[in-house]
């Protein structure tokens, strides 16, 4: 079966090409066919990944890629159908992504040299995560933008992958730290402070970002990643306890002190008070989830400009309009493999770094899509994060490729490594 | 005219459920092609722990009957004078958390959890942490312990 991958590739190519020509039959695409070489570099550049992960007998891996380049497919039709003016760029910024995958799976063994300077992971993170209170720019209601003369960045997108490869390399080494048994408070069995000073640290600035940039959805990622590390790493449920506790304080006292989390919570309780103003959104979301109904109106046949912003957070609900229940449980179910993938990739490895690793790369994509999926069909209140390789973005783009890479690179380590 | 829409119309219908017969076709695909990758790589998986193996040996304490005790094991160990330690000593020289050892990039690692009367490697103050090679002499309280891999 290992030898018959790049089959697959087949699929998401196949979903390119139909969704372009439905395209140009609806006239939505009429008059440039500047894409075309773009299109066609796509798909060049994807197939030859492929191949090139294929011979190289990762074990796990070569699932990997078809699952995003399938990701990345879907993504790239339905922009090229909602915003055709960003089909060129979504394509160009796939491209990017695709190099940088490669260059991190090439040089993963260069890369792990800086797993072991934990803090400066560690304090990058925080001076990613901050920058935008300095000089950050408010782009659709959050403040977590930063721009440099023509060119935009997240800067809390890039700091995920830092989380990631902190937590991991801290965890890892003070795990036995944090499980030693010690202070009992009630019923949670809390380490010494300086321990878990780090954990907190980071509690605290995704409450900071939630407060100040209203970026919840960031705020939850954070937040949850950290906890979830947290968690497997140590196998102690007295830090999910103490990060419940943490995040309910949090949550109370923000939404006492802030109109905006007020007006959030009041939006998700009940959206119909206000459908047309501040619910607006949300509301025009579920309505397209429900005209989607169970086979969807088709692609390129629904009506999902009402929502606002939907080539990017709401792009969930675009895809449950034409594609349905059928479609969009696919996609779900899609991303529940590429988790489990990750998972495996994660009790595959040998040594406690890479576990860790591997297992907060995949938390973090099923996070993501978790919260933003919640988001929209308004079962969390509405977050403002992108859909992991769906949504347009060119930070979040290449930044889940970094983290892609992470999952094949550590695959193939410990598969010829031994 | 009316046909070349009705095939444009047709056309579109079939790229339409084409589209949604892809999406789940891959998946499908996808689950077959790893169930039979997956249930093949299972009978090779194992791990071997028996590399990791520690073992820490009283050469020297007050009460005799002590001494060439063995302790093995893998990952991490803690001393001290409480009983949730693995090693518990009671000594008043102790604390109650004294020292662990762990498991860091495949090497052991000592630690001491600031205690009052100190860990000493080799006779010297252990200062934070250190690694840990075959032979070194920990003390702890009046206890002395041989480390070995």
């Amino acid at each position: 079966m290992r030898n018959k991958s790049w089959l697959l590739m087949f699929f998401p190519m196949g979903i390119l090409f139909l969704g372009i020509g439905t395209l140009i039959l609806k006239k939505n695409l009429i008059g440039n066919s500047e894409f075309l070489p773009w299109v066609a570099a796509v798909v060049v550049s994807a197939f030859c990944l492929q191949v090139f992960l294929q011979r190289k007998r990762n074990l796990l891996a070569i699932w990997i890629f078809p699952l995003v380049i399938y990701f990345s497919s879907i993504g790239l039709v339905m922009i090229a159908r909602l915003k055709p003016e960003l089909f060129i760029p979504q394509l160009r910024w796939l491209l990017i992504g695709m190099a940088v995958f490669l260059l991190v799976v090439k040089y993963a063994d260069r890369l792990q040299e800086f797993l072991s300077y934990q803090y400066i992971l560690g304090l990058c993170c925080l001076i990613l995560l901050c920058s935008p209170f300095l000089f950050g720019t408010e782009i659709g209601g959050s403040r977590n933008w930063i721009v440099f003369g023509p060119f935009q960045m997240q800067p809390s997108e890039f700091g995920k992958i830092f989380i990631v490869l902190f937590l991991a390399a801290y965890l890892s080494e003070h795990k036995n730290v944090l499980t030693l048994p010690s202070k009992r408070f009630v019923f949670l069995y809390l380490p010494p402070l300086r321990f878990i000073a780090p954990l907190l640290c980071i509690w605290g600035i995704a409450i900071l970002m939630f407060v100040l940039q209203k970026d919840l959805g960031s705020a939850l990622l954070f937040f949850g990643i950290a906890v979830f590390m947290t968690y497997m790493a140590t196998g102690s449920r007295s830090y999910v306890f103490l990060a419940l506790a943490f995040f309910i304080i949090g949550a109370v006292v923000s939404y006492f002190l802030f109109g905006h989390v007020r007006v959030r919570f009041a939006v998700w309780l009940n959206p119909w008070a206000d459908p047309n103003g501040q619910a607006y959104q949300v509301v025009q979301s579920l309505f397209a989830f429900g005209t989607g109904g169970i086979w969807g109106t088709g692609f390129a046949h629904g009506h999902p400009f009402f929502i606002p912003e939907v080539h990017t957070d709401f792009i969930f609900s675009a895809i449950a309009e034409e594609f349905g229940l059928v479609g969009s449980m696919t996609i779900i179910l899609a991303y529940f493999i590429f988790f489990y993938l990750g998972i495996r990739i994660a009790m595959n490895c040998k040594r406690d770094i890479h576990i860790l690793l591997a297992a907060g790369c995949a938390t973090i994509f099923f996070l993501q899509s978790f919260i933003i999926i919640a988001g929209v069909t308004k079962f969390l209140p509405m977050t403002g994060i992108t859909l992991p390789f769906i949504s347009y973005g060119g930070s979040s783009m290449v930044s889940s490729f970094i983290l892609a890479g992470f999952l094949v690179a550590l695959s193939k380590k410990e598969n010829t490594g031994g | 005219m009316l046909t070349t829409a009705f095939f444009v119309k047709l056309l579109s219908v079939v790229l339409q459920y084409g589209i949604l017969f892809l999406l789940l076709y891959f998946v499908y695909l996808l689950l077959k092609f790893m169930r039979q990758d997956i249930s093949g790589m299972d009978n090779t998986v194992h791990r071997d722990t028996s590399l990791k193996e520690a073992v820490i040996t009283i050469a020297e304490a007050e009460d005799k009957s002590m001494e060439g005790r063995r302790f093995a094991f893998t990952d991490a160990l803690s001393i001290g004078r409480g009983d949730e330690n693995d090693i518990t000593l009671n000594d008043t020289y102790v604390s109650h958390h004294h020292a662990v050892i762990t498991l860091v990039n495949n090497l052991y690692v000592i630690e001491d959890l600031h205690s009052v009367n100190h860990t000493y490697v080799n006779g010297q103050i252990l200062e934070g942490s250190a690694y840990l090679q075959t032979g070194d002499l920990i003390r702890i309280g009046l206890v002395t312990f041989r480390f070995e891999r």
